[in-house]
């Protein structure tokens, strides 16, 4: 059972020290799972629900309702682009179509490489730096395509010399 | 009774127990339907649906005085809420006023009807539900006559998921009432259905290992209140209008669950009446409105090819012969015996069956009467101080104590789990005490692990021990205490000191003839308590073991398959009369002469329960081959044997019962048949709770009354040392029961195979390691004067040092009956 | 004016423990804690503070409502800021986390709670991290966790990420979350300040972030200096977050009751190219949305002046959109926000928000058919007031609102749609709008309203 290898363990302590039950530290561990295996994975939600003692229907639903767990394996570069309404009124949509066409991918695809995934997604909480998007839970404000384009090319080059 | 209130539904007053829900009330008291989808008077609001929406408001009293504020018309003045409430989150109190008729109330059902069905796909001439379906009830009363939302690609999702083996859910007709969910997690305690996703993508999942595996997964399909949930073997099978509701008692267990069998004549079965489905039959003292998937799956038995069709006859092998050549045949070994006979009765034998079998008997100078299995006993002295009168588990709460010994409940008597569960839920003490764990542990207040065989030692202990505990404490000051005892790692004298020493505590204590208190077996089978009153006895099958007859008379027993170490005594009867249900039992072997009986579906009759209720079941299957009714078989022995005229009928032979055995003086077929108005009300044209053939037009039984009820306390009287056997180096093989398994009454619920464990045994890991046995071993169980078993070795905890866990009835090859000294290996 | 709540613009690192220190942080929890904790109450209820996280609920008195005797209680401070056009909280948390902590501290000895948990939205993941790290520093110092400054009272601080899920700012989903349930809302009454409602079951303050980080600043001052900002009602300053069509978006501290042309043409600095303002969302995406007049710019920011022109206060999110927006076009954008968010529980909004999103997609799409307009307001209309929480009726506001105030937007898509002109003037009735989505033969005279009588299956029994 990898999350219960050393290294998470105290995280996953400080996890369940937070709660007067084991049934709480579930979205926590959840995230756990999802670093460990880049998505929620049925191996994943076992665990968690056996460090939680809930019932992996109860694990599994709670994945199921919030956004930010993927239940899909994603890119290494999980993309959620702001296309709501703020966002949207300062080009935020403009901006995800011409992102989506430089990397060749659909809502919600992946790049054959692997290394990103793109998403529209609800308001952020950065309405007022449009257009911008969440990169693995960190943000990125005040977006163009130019800052995108060099973004993309430092990955993809960092991605070739990991590689050699 | 309880505190009342006074309330007013659309202008009349009503006076109604204080803090009831206002649904369930408004529909009790005032006959107002008000239209509900995901309340369900069995289980916690959750006000979802929105369809019960009302207007709602209270009658203003001056803060200082009191009083009343009158209007100018002097009618009460009311403040409104000034948006509609829902009905089914509210309780009702004092000076509660609403309205279920004003055009804003039509308006809000017809609206909440109309965004229901904007997804729903209207699939109604093909779904099983369609018939007996709320929404479908609903929707002519209340729903649009014609769609706004029209949308080519209107939700299209599947229809034919399936949620374990048994269930299959239809994700286009769900409405996210959460019931499934809810009756999971609430009424059973297994969290295995759960919601998905979220918004209009919200769907119900199974994510356990293996999917949705729950005893009670069938109940989930009778409260869905559209045709989402359907179980494996009535979808696409047929449809409620063609279906005849036919009352029954299921024949599994003790609870004694009454259902109802959907019968329809049908091609698959030569246009005979055939059971298409099982549903649970309102009964609130006895399984409510639930029954477990044993109950609803494990009726194929009744009309499985493996039946036996014919009388036979031995002729050098058994022949089939006349039921004229056969009855002869018996009448002339009976006579040849001249009075040295004996029988043994099963618990699947009706009280008629088994009155009739006893007077056979007795016209041929014999009393040698044998329950089968002789696993339990003790049905005297809960005849004694049973469970009082008017027990009814779902009162029981807080202040209450219950202790359940020596049992696995969960898999003998499951809708006492569930209900026991429901008790605890509801603030009572439940203490569950056995040698292992066992899933009742999981709702216990207190678990209290003994030493295997020493229930009645432990039961004496927590009672007697000098040191003050929770327990005792709870005891002592218990408001109302049913001890429910098994005999699990108990030989049959052991259960017997068990059930004495369960029985001198009540009567210590004070808890006896009287609701809710006294003593209940786990019994085996549906009838236990039927021997018992008509003068069968387990004790009296040892002595038939002991002093072997020249006739013995076996009905419905299946004695090698039951018990390996029977062959032994049996093969030194001359004659054996076999009253049999299969063909290919291992006792035709031996016997002289087999006659095919008819199963509880194909005839009537009655059983009595282990809470002692008599209950009536009719007759709904069409006949299997020339079997008869046991009963009728046996009176017709009795004719031959110049014994008198045999009854027409199932209900004459108990009119003689009623006259015969004075226990039974109150229940001629026509009291068994009464029916009362019950809570909540789920039956019949109920258009929205949503049970499915809920309503209970069979009867609610008669409960025989306990000697300490008609006030004959006993007093305590000694319970026998009994010695375990001792392991001597060797284990202590306890043989246990589980729900699921290969009983030839079982067994052809092939839908159910799935999840029949694998033959096992559990073995605790200091014995698994000192045998060099790993998990998943096979390992070969050895136990003296019985065919070796093979099974797999599940090394997980469940069994205490130096026992071995084997179920009985997994494998073909008999396991012991009772507990025993044996050698386990690798095989 | 200096902030209260914005304190980073005046002093740059008051994030930083030493720095927040030495102006006068904590200062607010050590006189809290020299007061008894209903005196504490008392200055916040006399401070007229209302809630921030959107509906103005009077703050002392919430705190009032706990249980005393109860031994244990929580404070749950909502930083799950989800709304469009909403990012105030965010802002505080990365600037002046040290004032979120001491207020929820001081709300913390006044119901004498036991702990407090920060709900933060998921993705403030970062954010939520160095609050840890603050909370550390608040501990350590004695401010936080056992026998609070020698208080004998003890209170730990803990964060909990959410995981992307706007529902879960409802205060009741955002409890079910925390332990580990599904983020649905729950049936109220019980309430979460009541016992069986709360956190866990216990007695809970849920407050909003921005409310919270008021009153350090309150209990130092007074409840009479708080009200010298602001107007009556609407006493103390709001942080206004400004998105859209401005030329400088952001966040503006300022005193409730400045006019939106104050704020958005002195503050926020006007409309880009200096085209006109054509409508302004003044709560985010929820409230009703406002059609620029010169009355509307003068009107007043408070609870109680934006009542009058038809919409709320709620959190403040100020969007603006200026005049080449189309208003149909925001309706279908709020509108895909809602359905996205719907969590599902109850059936208008579940329904709803998914019937709503279809037919403005295909008024969208130049497809309109007669009567959409109708239709998609009768559907918002049906799920007012009937859903299990307010997500229901914000999901339903901007449709109503938008084609009352910008029905000539709607109009646009309609006249390029193939239908006829008159379509739209058609009131919809009950049952079915247009012949063509009938449904032949379903159910049809069937029907049978409770009006007129009962249903004949139940005749006998409802002679009572
Ligand atoms: C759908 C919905 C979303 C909400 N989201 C938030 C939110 O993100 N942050 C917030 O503080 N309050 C939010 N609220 C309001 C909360 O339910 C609650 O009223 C508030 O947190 C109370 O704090 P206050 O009294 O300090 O304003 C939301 C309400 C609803 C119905
Ligand atoms: S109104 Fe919407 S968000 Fe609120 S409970 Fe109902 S479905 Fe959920
Ligand atoms: S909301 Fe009351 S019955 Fe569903």
């Amino acid at each position: 059972m990898p999350l219960t290898d050393k290294k998470y363990a105290d995280r996953i302590q400080t996890a369940f020290a937070k709660y007067p039950d084991k049934r709480s530290a579930v979205m926590p561990l959840l995230y756990l799972a999802q670093e460990e295996y880049g998505w929620v994975s049925p191996e994943g939600i076992a665990e968690v629900a056996e460090l939680c003692e809930m019932d992996p229907t109860q694990v599994k639903s709670i994945a199921g309702f919030y956004t930010m767990y993927s239940e899909h394996p994603k890119g290494k570069y999980w993309l959620q682009v702001c296309t709501d309404l703020c966002c949207a009124l300062g080009g935020a949509d403009q901006f995800y179509e011409e992102l989506k066409q430089e990397l060749g991918v659909d809502d919600g695809g992946t790049t054959e490489d692997g290394l990103f995934t793109v998403e529209h997604v609800m308001c952020l909480a950065a309405c007022d730096k449009p257009p911008m998007l969440q990169c693995n839970f960190h943000y990125m404000e005040n977006l163009n395509m130019d800052k995108m384009r060099a973004w993309i090319a430092e990955k993809r080059a960092e991605a070739a010399k990991a590689k050699k | 009774m309880a505190e009342t209130v006074r309330i007013i539904i659309n202008d009349v007053e009503y006076e109604v127990p204080a803090g009831m829900n206002l649904v369930d009330a408004a529909k009790w008291y005032a006959g107002e339907d008000i239209p509900v989808f995901c309340h369900h008077p069995k289980l916690e609001p959750v006000g979802m649906c929105r369809m019960c929406l009302v207007e709602m408001g209270s009658i203003e009293k001056d803060r200082a005085t009191g009083q009343v504020l009158l209007d100018d018309q002097g009618q009460p003045k009311v403040r409104w809420f000034p948006k509609l409430q829902t009905a089914c989150t509210s309780k009702v109190s004092d000076g509660l006023v609403i309205r279920t008729r004003t055009e804003q109330v039509t308006d809000a059902r017809e609206n909440v009807l109309e965004f229901l069905l904007t997804s729903h796909p209207l699939d109604c001439p093909i779904c099983q539900k369609g018939g007996e379906c709320p929404l479908q009830n609903l929707t002519m009363r209340h729903g649009p006559g014609t769609s706004r939302m029209v949308f080519t690609d209107k939700m299209q999702l599947d229809k034919r998921v399936p949620l374990g083996d048994l269930i299959f859910l239809d994700e286009e007709r769900c409405i996210q009432c959460a019931r499934c969910i809810r009756f999971q997690s609430e009424i059973v305690g297994d969290d295995l259905l759960a919601f998905h996703e979220r918004g209009r993508t919200l769907q119900i999942i199974s994510n356990s290992t293996p999917e949705f595996d729950s005893y009670f997964s069938g109940n989930t399909t009778d409260i869905c209140p559209v045709g989402a949930l359907l179980t494996a073997d009535y979808h696409y099978s047929a449809r409620p209008w063609e279906v005849a509701e036919v009352p029954s008692i299921c024949p599994h267990c003790p609870v004694g669950c009454n259902t109802s069998l959907s019968t329809r004549l049908d091609r698959d079965f030569g246009g005979r009446a055939m059971i298409k489905r099982v549903m649970p039959r309102q009964n609130e003292q006895v399984n409510e409105i639930w029954i477990c998937d044993k109950g609803r799956f494990g009726h194929y038995f009744t009309r499985d090819s493996s039946r036996l069709c014919d009388p036979l006859v031995r002729d050098g092998s058994l022949t089939p012969k006349t039921w004229a050549d056969a009855q002869l045949a018996a009448a002339a070994a009976l006579k040849a015996a001249s009075g040295d006979v004996a029988a043994i009765a099963g618990v699947g034998m009706s009280n008629e069956d088994l009155f009739a079998l006893r007077q056979l008997l007795a016209g041929l100078g014999s009393d040698r009467l044998g329950a089968w299995p002789p696993t339990h006993t003790g049905a005297d002295i809960v005849a004694q101080v049973g469970v009082g009168q008017d027990t009814n588990l779902s009162t029981l709460g807080r202040g209450d104590v219950v202790i359940v010994i020596a049992s696995d409940l969960e898999e003998e008597a499951p809708i006492w789990r569930l209900r026991l569960k429901q008790a605890r839920d509801r603030g009572a003490y439940l203490i569950v005490m056995n040698a292992r764990r066992t899933r009742l542990d999981d709702f216990a207040t207190e678990t209290i692990h003994y030493e295997t065989g020493q229930a009645a030692q432990a039961l004496t202990s927590l009672w007697g021990a000098p040191m003050e505990n929770t327990a005792k404490a709870a005891i002592s000051t218990a408001r109302h205490l049913i001890i429910v005892a098994g005999a699990e790692g108990l030989t049959l004298a052991g259960h017997r000191s068990l059930m004495q020493t369960a029985a001198n505590l009540l009567i210590e204590t004070g808890h006896v003839g009287k609701a809710n208190n006294g003593l209940l077996g786990v019994f085996p089978g549906a009838n236990f308590m039927g021997l018992h009153y008509l003068g069968y006895t387990p004790e009296a099958t040892l002595d038939i073991a002991r002093k072997p007859p020249k006739a013995l008379i076996v009905a419905q027993a299946d004695l090698l398959a039951d018990d390996p170490a029977a062959a032994e005594w049996l093969s030194q009867v001359e004659t054996i009369i076999n009253l049999d249900l299969f063909e290919a039992s291992g006792l035709n072997a031996l016997a002289q002469v087999v006659l095919p009986i008819q199963s509880f579906a194909e005839r009537d009759g009655s059983f009595v329960n282990g809470e002692r209720r008599v209950q009536r079941f009719y007759t709904a299957q069409g006949p299997m081959g020339q079997a008869l009714p046991a009963w009728q078989v046996l009176q017709r022995l009795g004719e031959h044997l110049g014994q008198g005229r045999a009854k027409g009928s199932a209900a004459a032979v108990m009119q003689d019962i009623t006259r015969a055995v004075p226990v039974f003086a109150n229940a001629g077929y026509a009291r068994l048949a009464q029916v009362e108005r019950q809570f909540p009300d789920v039956g019949g044209d109920d258009l929205y709770y949503g049970g499915t053939a809920y309503a209970n037009k069979g009867g609610l039984g008669v409960q025989i009354p306990t000697a300490a009820d008609s006030g004959d306390v006993p007093a305590p009287a000694p319970a026998a040392a009994v010695e375990t056997p001792k392991p001597r180096g060797r284990l202590l093989v306890v043989p246990t029961i589980r729900l699921y398994n290969r009983e030839r009454t079982f067994l052809p619920s092939t839908l159910v195979h799935p999840r029949i464990p694998e033959p096992y045994a559990e073995i605790n890991s200091a014995d698994a390691k000192k045998l060099g046995i790993h998990d998943g071993d096979l390992v070969t169980i050895t136990v003296e004067n019985i065919p070796a078993l093979r099974v797999r070795a599940h090394v997980n905890g469940g069994a205490p040092k130096g026992t071995v866990i084997l179920p009985r009835h997994l494998s073909d090859t008999a396991a012991p009956l009772a507990i025993t000294v044996g050698e386990v290996s690798k095989a | 004016m200096q902030h209260i709540l914005l304190r980073g613009r005046d002093i740059p690192d008051i994030w930083k423990f030493d720095v927040y220190t030495r102006n006068g942080g904590y200062d607010g929890l050590k006189k809290a804690i020299g007061m008894k904790p209903s005196e504490v109450i008392d200055v916040v209820k006399a401070s007229n503070l209302r809630g921030r996280g959107g509906a103005g609920f009077p703050t002392g008195l919430k705190w009032s409502f706990i249980p005393q005797n109860e031994p244990v209680k929580y404070v749950a401070v909502n930083a799950d800021e989800s709304e469009t056009g909403t990012f105030k909280d965010r802002e505080i948390m990365e600037t002046n986390p040290h004032q979120l902590i001491e207020g929820a501290m001081i709300c913390a000895w006044a119901i004498q709670a036991t702990a407090v948990y920060i709900y933060l939205r998921g993705e403030f993941w970062d954010i939520a991290h160095a609050l840890d790290e603050r909370i550390g520093e608040a501990r350590r110092a004695g401010f936080v966790g056992e026998n609070v400054l020698g208080s004998g009272w003890s209170c730990n601080v803990y964060t909990h990420l959410g995981a992307g899920a706007y529902i879960c700012g409802e205060e009741s989903a955002l409890l079910n979350s925390l332990e580990g349930k599904l983020g649905q809302p729950r049936v109220r009454p019980p309430f979460p300040a009541q016992k069986g409602g709360g956190l866990y079951g216990e007695p809970t303050v849920v407050n909003n972030v921005e409310t919270l980080t008021n009153v350090p600043w309150i209990i130092m001052n007074g409840a009479d200096a708080y009200k010298q900002i602001g107007t009556e009602q609407s006493p103390g300053t709001k942080i206004f977050c400004v998105s859209g069509h401005v030329n400088k978006p952001g966040n503006y501290e300022l005193p409730l009751g400045i006019t939106f042309r104050e704020l958005l043409y002195d503050h926020a600095g006007g409309v880009p190219g200096g085209r006109a303002m054509k409508a302004i969302l003044p709560s985010g995406g929820s409230g009703p949305i406002i059609r620029v007049t010169d009355e509307v710019l003068d009107t007043k920011l408070t609870y109680e002046d934006l009542g009058k022109i038809g919409s709320i206060l709620g959190s403040a999110s100020v969007i603006v959109m200026d005049e080449t927006v189309d208003i149909t076009w925001v309706a279908a954008k709020v509108t895909k926000f809602f359905k996205h968010e719907s969590c599902g529980k109850c059936t208008p909004c579940r329904e709803g928000t998914y019937w709503l999103d279809k037919v403005l997609d295909r008024i969208m799409a130049n497809q309109a058919q007669p009567g959409d307009i109708e239709l998609i307001d009768d559907v918002a209309k049906n799920m007012q007031g009937i859903t299990l929480c307010a997500l229901g009726d914000f999901a339903a506001n901007p449709i109503i609102h938008t084609i009352k105030n910008f029905r000539e937007d709607f109009m646009q898509h309609m006249a390029t749609a193939a239908v006829p002109a008159d379509a739209d003037q058609r009131k919809p009735t009950r049952p079915g709008v247009a012949a063509a989505t009938t449904v032949p033969g379903r159910l049809e005279g069937k029907r049978d309203t409770a009006t007129t009588g009962t249903p004949a299956r139940r005749d006998k029994e409802i002679e009572t």
